[in-house]
């Protein structure tokens, strides 16, 4: 418990360190760092509908990050998270536009498919990997290349609309199609569910059961799982299915809750993002939640920028990029740990 | 020559490793003993520079040495062979050989260069082709390898952190001679290692650590058991063993016909009683550790274990233990509570900590192991590692299959490995273990299987072997 009490208080001040860091370099850039992150949060989370624009991005964003972890703990690098998201969203597009598309049960289906999409797409990473000896980095980039080729076939090929073909989009999915949503606003609530319940069983699965822990024991020593009688490959293609499913998930999102249609590039990037994030957070699934909320925040805000203070939208990729390499480096310096230890001292 | 090393001290934290270390040798090979944690080793990285000490200085030949760098250390004629060979395994020898040379510039004449470096490996009689790459050689080669060119440098002292431990017999030979040459040269050796055989046959004095000071300045002729009993004060005992214990059961090992030396190609069975403890004798290099470990994957030949009733043993039935600890037993990253909750992942799928922590606090208790649950396994000693493993047997009865279960560890940390193994005797149907080790073969096993490179050279009981026997059958001589 003591230790948990500790981590939170390191990361607590390695973000405020982080933070500084990046106060400073916005600075030196002659902008002004605290209309900025003003003008970030009330664009993030100013008012309810653009939270829900927030959650909107979010979702994808948290639920590629968790699928990362089943990966990362297994000691494989996911690269193909894009190429999961893709096909997540194709199979929801799917399901969108077969005689489902216009009953109420289309979103459930859509997440039946999107998992299965996904999850076929991550297992194709996985027996690349355990039967073919084929590095997952390699098969991960290649599969998203071929995942976003056969968005685009789709786009302007059969899915194409009436009458024009256009990269911009396949038509807008019957209403019925689209993620649940309550109220005015239309807050998420089905996504919101999905999320939590994702999460949760998650940390349970890495707490409380035997093949999360395997899951972990592949990925440090994938040579000592047979002398306690498993087979790190099996574990291998568990994780790619499962982070594949989850990120399919995403890609459900991404079609059904926030274009309402597929579009070419339908990930958004979302599953690059996320690695960062689960590097940040070192795998911990509380922190994960945490950090790619911060995250989603900071695009949304960051729109408006431009609008607000006349700077240019890169700027939130400057912000990202400095939060992720400031905050790796802090790592590595353990300064949190010498700075934490002298604050006990110091209060005795 | 003569290096006198005054006062040295050095803490880590609070741990003292080393406290007002006085040692001063004259000529000749001086042997460093201690347990594991003695301070051996920070005093060995003291001398070479590689950290400084906290008090205390180092004279050679009344020269101070400036500590805490290794630039000045080497200068003055330090050279250190670490236990495990520090090369470029991609470069060839030579060039190994020139990364590493003082020769401010040695391209510049490299036929010269060269022409010095074969006049040295002619001196002492090495002949390795310099063309091929380093990680083509064996380790002991490499060693000598690395050996020349600390003298080519111009050492004066050397150090040698246990550079047997990897070395065939012949290898040993060869490098002990070329050591005892170098000693009539007046260069200064300080051997560092465990192994009492080796310390009596080659070194002159010998100064013995415990918990980081110097206890005994001894020099020859030596008695092995005074070192011990010096070494491990109030610590020494000999295991208890039940040499009359007697099982009615019995199990078979199916040799295959290819695994025998000279391949006769028919199969070969041999009966055993429950509970025989069964050694692989082989020399480095040779693939006694492979079939320990072909027991457990039937990867490696066709030989294999049946039992009275015929029925397939279980993989569950085995435990195997690997030799290297850390890359192929252990992970790295987990700590102790998760290697427990790992074991017992193969019987449930939901994990209940709570009583995973009972079952561990106890198996650390009764193995002796130094960590608490949560150091990850990185932390500990060889030897609690090692002892981590051994708890981690199942409690039912197995077929221990332990590759050289005590590589690397003290007399003392051996002993009471030991002593955890034989106390299974009764209970499981066999213990395999492999060593290079003729003697460790020689006192513990019941059977003793010789290996000599991939082959099976013999298999009978102990009593009707000797111990010659058994070295001639291992250097592949029948």
């Amino acid at each position: 418990m003591n230790k948990n009490i500790q981590l939170i208080q390191i990361n607590f001040i390695r973000l405020v360190l982080t933070l500084a860091i990046i106060f400073f370099v916005l600075t030196l850039f002659g902008t002004s760092p605290i209309s900025i992150f003003d003008s970030i949060i009330y664009g993030s989370m100013g008012s309810y509908s653009k939270f829900i624009r927030t959650l909107i991005v979010w979702a994808p964003i948290s639920l590629a990050s968790v699928a990362l972890i089943y990966t990362f703990s297994a000691g494989m690098w996911n690269i193909g998270i894009e190429g999961q998201i893709i096909m997540g969203a194709v199979g929801a597009t799917f399901v969108a536009r077969s005689f489902f598309g216009d009953t109420i049960i289309s979103p459930y289906v859509q997440i039946l498919f999107a998992l299965g999409f996904g999850g076929f797409w991550g297992l194709i990473c996985g027996v690349l990997k355990v039967k073919g000896n084929v590095h997952e980095i390699f098969s991960g980039l290649g599969l998203d290349f071929v995942a976003s080729g056969i968005v685009i076939y789709l786009i302007i090929g059969p899915w194409k609309r009436e009458g024009i073909a256009s990269t911009s989009g396949t038509d807008v999915f019957d209403k019925a199609s689209w993620i649940p949503t309550i109220g005015q606003n239309e807050f998420p609530l089905l996504l919101i569910l999905i999320i939590f319940v994702i999460y949760i069983f998650s940390f349970f699965i890495f707490k409380y059961t035997s093949f999360g822990l395997r899951l972990k024991a592949t990925g440090v020593n994938e040579d000592a799982a047979e002398r306690f009688y498993f087979s790190s490959g099996k574990y291998i293609l568990l994780s790619f299915f499962i982070a594949g499913a989850i990120a399919g998930l995403a890609g459900f999102s991404q079609a059904s809750g926030a274009y309402h249609k597929l579009v070419p590039s339908i990930s958004g990037g979302f599953g690059f993002l996320s690695i960062l994030i689960v590097l940040i957070c070192s795998r911990n699934i509380f922190f994960t939640l945490i950090i790619s909320f911060l995250f989603s925040a900071l695009i949304v805000g960051g729109s408006q920028l431009q609008i607000k203070l006349g700077l240019d939208h890169s700027l939130i990729g400057i912000i990202q990029a400095l939060f992720v390499l400031s905050w790796l480096i802090l790592e590595k310096l353990k300064l949190e740990k010498i700075l934490l230890s002298k604050i006990i001292r110091s209060n005795e | 020559m003569k290096i006198e090393i005054k006062n040295i001290s050095k803490k880590f934290g609070n741990l003292v490793a080393n406290s007002e270390i006085n040692i001063s040798i004259n000529n000749g090979i001086h042997a460093l003993l201690g347990e594991n944690g003695a301070g051996k080793s920070t005093l060995v990285k003291i001398i070479s520079g590689q950290i400084a000490p906290d008090n205390g200085e180092i004279l050679i030949d009344r020269e101070k040495l400036i500590l805490g760098s290794p630039i000045e250390s080497i200068n003055s004629g330090v050279g250190l062979l670490n236990q495990d060979p520090l090369d470029f395994g991609n470069l060839s020898v030579l060039e190994t050989f020139l990364v590493g040379i003082k020769d401010a510039n040695p391209y510049r004449n490299l036929k010269q260069t060269k022409e010095n470096i074969l006049r040295i490996f002619q001196k002492y009689k090495i002949n390795i082709d310099f063309s091929q790459k380093t990680k083509n050689l064996s380790i002991g080669e490499r060693q000598q390898v690395e050996l020349l060119r600390l003298l080519y440098n111009g050492a004066k002292l050397i150090i040698l952190d246990e550079p047997t431990s990897a070395f065939s017999l012949e290898q040993k030979k060869m490098m002990f001679e070329t050591l005892r040459s170098l000693t009539k040269e007046g260069i200064i050796i300080i051997f560092v290692s465990h192994k009492l055989d080796e310390i009596i046959e080659l070194c002159d004095t010998a100064t013995i650590l415990k918990s980081g000071s110097v206890i005994h300045s001894i020099s020859k002729p030596f008695d092995s058991q005074d070192i011990i009993e010096k070494m491990f004060e109030n610590t020494s005992s000999k295991i208890k063993r039940d040499k009359t214990f007697t099982n009615e059961n019995n199990f078979t090992i199916l040799v295959s016909g290819k695994d025998f030396l000279g391949r006769n190609t028919e199969d070969i069975e041999h009966r055993f009683s429950y509970g025989s403890v069964i050694g692989i004798a082989g020399l480095q290099g040779s693939s006694n550790d492979s079939y320990i470990k072909n027991f457990f994957t039937n990867e490696f030949s066709k030989t294999k274990l049946v039992l009275d009733s015929k029925v397939t043993i279980p993989k569950k039935t085995y435990y195997y233990m690997p030799s290297d600890r850390i890359e192929k037993g252990l992970f790295r990253d987990l700590n102790v509570l998760e290697h427990f909750g790992l074991f017992k992942s193969s019987e449930t799928r939901f994990l209940n900590w709570n009583k995973i922590k009972n079952i561990s606090s106890k198996k650390i208790k009764k193995f002796n192991i130094r960590a608490n649950f949560s150091n990850e396994v990185s932390e500990l000693s060889g030897g609690n590692q090692q002892r981590l493993m051994l708890s981690l047997m199942p409690e039912n009865q197995s077929i221990l299959l332990l590759e050289q279960p005590t590589r690397g560890l003290d007399f003392n940390s051996a002993e009471n490995i030991w002593e955890m193994i034989l106390s299974r005797k009764s209970k499981d149907i066999a213990i395999f273990f492999s060593s290079t080790d003729i003697d460790e073969i020689w006192e513990y096993s019941d059977i003793v299987i010789s290996v000599s490179g991939k082959s099976i050279v013999n298999i009978n009981y102990k009593k009707e072997l000797t111990k010659d026997k058994v070295i001639n059958y291992v250097s592949g001589i029948v």
